[in-house]
């Protein structure tokens, strides 16, 4: 399967923890395993911001969103969740799922 | 019309996604009609597999059937799991859509997607198979 997934967590100028998640590739139901169990892996470290860089993701399905709203829960709802340069129909999706104002769109981070 | 046997396993997930890309294409779709025919049936799909077959300890296929009139293109996938009409569950409304993450339930996102992205979608257990149908009309209105 076309996907890969890679995560780092480092400091921000602040001094808080920040996560930032590459995602490659099909995020379908079997690939979303993967990607919460990097969210799990990530949240050990109690980041304040999740970048999820999504420039390269071509497909996401509700297994995608299912972990973008665990991920909230997990962390916790203090969590800022940031997607870097999403493509198109995946913003759609956010959109008519309501998770849209629920996330940061942006062109980079830190902007 | 048009068949396509796939063995109820999940390496057919996107094997089965990537056929109804080449579907779409064939038939003209656009790129948005094209992306959201591929994820409805991405959703559903992933359900007969996944719950109904992998989940009940069954074995089974999905057969993908298309036709292409003038007006529109019709998929059915066909499965021979336990009946499941995934529009008898229950959609998340307005409200839940609107709510904060921390306060959202997991479930039932898929079926939304899958009825909000394909221009009709429809059930039917006929002769003990379910019968999920897709339509997507080709003269669109993008």
């Amino acid at each position: 399967m076309s996907f890969s997934i890679n995560s780092t967590v480092s400091e921000n100028a602040e001094g808080a923890k920040v996560a930032l998640i590459t995602l490659t590739g099909e995020l379908d139901s079997l690939s979303a395993r993967l990607f919460q169990k990097e969210i799990e892996k990530v949240a050990l470290e109690s980041p304040k911001d999740l970048v999820l860089d999504m420039e390269q993701l071509s497909f996401m399905a509700s297994a995608g969103l299912r972990v973008l709203i665990f991920s909230k829960q997990k962390i916790g709802p203090a969590l800022s969740i940031y997607i870097v340069k999403p493509q198109e129909p995946i913003v759609d999706t956010l959109d008519k799922t309501g998770l849209l104002h629920s996330v940061t769109i942006v062109d980079k981070y830190p902007s | 019309m048009e068949s396509r046997t796939f063995p109820g396993t999940v390496d057919s997930i996107d094997q089965i996604r990537h056929y109804i890309m080449e579907i779409s294409q064939a038939a003209g779709l656009g790129k948005k009609p094209t992306y959201n025919l591929m994820l409805a049936a991405d959703e559903i799909a992933t359900n007969i597999i996944l719950y109904g077959y992998q989940e009940a300890n069954q074995e089974g296929d999905i057969d993908v059937i298309h036709s292409l009139t003038d007006t529109e293109l019709t998929v059915i996938f066909e499965d021979t799991a336990t009946p499941f009409d995934p529009l008898q569950r229950e959609l998340p409304d307005e409200e839940d859509l609107t709510k904060p993450l921390e306060e959202r339930s997991i479930g039932g996102l898929g079926i939304f997607l899958t009825v909000q992205g394909v221009d009709e979608f429809s059930y039917e257990y006929v002769e003990n198979r379910n019968r999920n149908i897709f339509k997507m009309y080709v003269v669109s209105s993008e």
